[in-house]
């Protein structure tokens, strides 16, 4: 009787820790970090401007079509060598757009996949 | 004397017996340790292999989209080449020309502003029409930038 008390005993006191403690598993799980995902920028839309060429010969007619359009019989003139120096710049500022633009989608391309990259 | 004889040799065997038990023991607990390593040496060579199998994969995207830039900066150059060709063509004047001209170059000019402002949209991210898709003519390209505006024209003389 004396023996069974004291295994009783025993077992009351050591209680759940017979099976020892359990141990605690850290592991750590690799998070990507979020996509910027910013939508590609709007496409401009240009107006439409029209351009007069004046020349001594025909300066007063154009200016006599304006007023009879109404509108004010003035212009802001360039000479045919800065119009050609206009054209090169419009030109590479297009080009510089056109540079940006592909840049962006080839960085997009890279770090977030390829259909990620498509405007 | 026999009787401590035999307690020696029973003793010598009880150790032998133990020697031997622990050295099995630690043979056990070494194969082990061996297994777990050669598991773990598996798995860094997969990871080592995947890893040089996405390198390579950067690698060829890099070099990809280096060409993809480089030939857009060739276009960039042969455009403008093309553009000041236009205005100087054989001793070309534009300005003598519009003097002689003036109604043909106005109009010449106004539609050489539009191509030259919807190819600003185009560099923007604009998205093709059907005819700037479809066209494979002089006649029917924009002039301004053609490799922009009309990828499947093909340059000819």
């Amino acid at each position: 009787m004396n023996k069974i008390l004291a295994i009783l005993t025993i077992i009351l006191l050591t209680g759940c820790s017979i099976g020892g403690e359990k141990k605690i598993k850290i592991f750590s799980v690799e998070k990507p970090r979020e996509k910027l995902n910013y939508p590609m920028p709007t496409p401009l839309q240009m107006e439409e401007i029209f351009w007069h060429i004046v020349t001594s010969e025909n300066a007063e007619e154009v200016f006599k079509k304006l007023e009879e359009a109404g509108i004010d019989p003035v212009l802001f003139g360039i000479t045919d060598k800065d119009f050609q120096v206009l054209a090169r710049n419009f030109a590479q500022i297009r080009q510089k757009l056109q540079e940006t633009n592909n840049l962006l989608q080839e960085y997009k391309k890279y770090y977030e996949g390829e259909n990620n990259g498509k405007m | 004397m026999f009787t401590q004889i035999k307690m020696v040799m029973t003793l010598i065997m009880v150790m032998g017996l133990a020697g031997a038990g622990v050295y099995v023991m630690k043979l056990r607990a070494d194969n082990a340790t061996l297994k777990a390593n050669q598991v773990k040496l598996e798995t860094a060579i997969t990871e080592q292999t995947k890893v040089l199998e996405q390198q390579k994969k950067d690698f060829d995207a890099i070099m990809e989209s280096n060409k993809k830039l480089n030939v857009l900066i060739n276009t960039f150059k042969k455009d403008l080449q093309d553009l000041d060709k236009r205005f100087t063509k054989k001793n070309r004047d534009i300005g003598k020309l519009a003097i002689k001209r003036t109604e043909a170059i106005e109009r010449i000019v106004n539609k050489g502003g539009k191509n030259a402002a919807r190819c600003i949209e185009l560099a923007s991210g604009a998205e093709h029409t059907e005819e700037e898709l479809k066209a494979t003519l002089k006649s029917q390209i924009n002039p301004e930038c053609p490799a922009l505006a009309n990828p499947n024209f093909v340059h000819y003389e």
